[in-house]
């Protein structure tokens, strides 16, 4: 197993109803196989899911990105700064 | 080959913007312009949806958005090579109505260089590159308020 720490930020915090979580991955899994775990485990993510923007260890990742071990995986909205 | 020397400033911060304690930090010996660009909290909006907005609540991941900063001043010394300095300073956390959010600043030995271009190109790309989110707060209540900027792989 891979153990990650997950990071929600804006909508997705609101959506998760918290700001961090831990997740156990298999080996091999990838950032679409994040989000299904996730969608799973905290069902108020949905509505704010389809739009959501991943991070892996501080850099845009994508779904069909390898998770590293231990990796800090963050989802967060399109930004919206300045 | 980068001179090592040049300054770059970027940072997340909870204090108030010093303009001028900032613009000192990027200014060498040989430089004689600066182009400045600050965001402000719009108190009433006319584009778009006609409303007033009492305050905006800034988030930040912060370590990715240093990152990024980073990355956005390396993009804009590889486009403008004549540029010395460069700060990129988000604020975060509750800000109200005429307050200056964010600053952008190029320096450079005269104004002709790109100076204005590249601070232009830096205010937009860290609209879409740097993990920043704003609430915004208006009489009726809160709506974050969403990007639309999806960062292709290496970004």
């Amino acid at each position: 197993m891979n153990r990650v720490k997950i990071l929600f930020f804006a909508t997705l915090r609101d959506g998760a109803g918290c700001k961090d979580a831990e997740l156990d991955l298999p080996l091999g899994a990838t950032v679409a196989d994040v989000k299904t775990l996730l969608a799973e485990k905290f069902p108020g993510l949905e509505p704010a899911m389809p739009s959501a923007l991943v991070s892996v260890n501080r850099e845009f990742a994508f779904d069909e990105d390898a998770i590293p071990d231990g990796a800090e995986i963050a989802l967060f909205p399109p930004v919206s700064g300045g | 080959m980068e001179p090592l020397n040049l300054p770059t400033v970027f940072a997340v911060t909870e204090d108030e913007l010093d303009l001028n304690a900032l613009l000192d930090r990027i200014t060498l010996a040989s430089t004689g312009a600066a182009a400045i660009f600050t965001g402000m909290v719009r108190g009433q909006t006319v584009r778009g949806g006609e409303h007033e907005t009492v305050y905006l609540e800034y988030e930040a991941y912060r370590p990715m958005a240093e990152a990024k900063m980073a990355q956005v001043a390396d993009e804009i010394r590889s486009r403008w090579p004549s540029v010395e300095g460069i700060a990129i300073v988000q604020r975060v956390g509750r800000l109200y109505p005429r307050t200056p959010t964010v600053l952008i600043a190029c320096t450079a030995a005269h104004r002709n260089t790109g100076v204005f271009d590249a601070a232009r190109y830096g205010i937009d790309r860290l609209k879409e590159i740097v993990p920043v989110w704003k609430k915004e707060i208006g009489p009726d209540g809160g709506e974050w308020v969403e990007g639309d900027y999806i960062p292709k792989p290496g970004e």
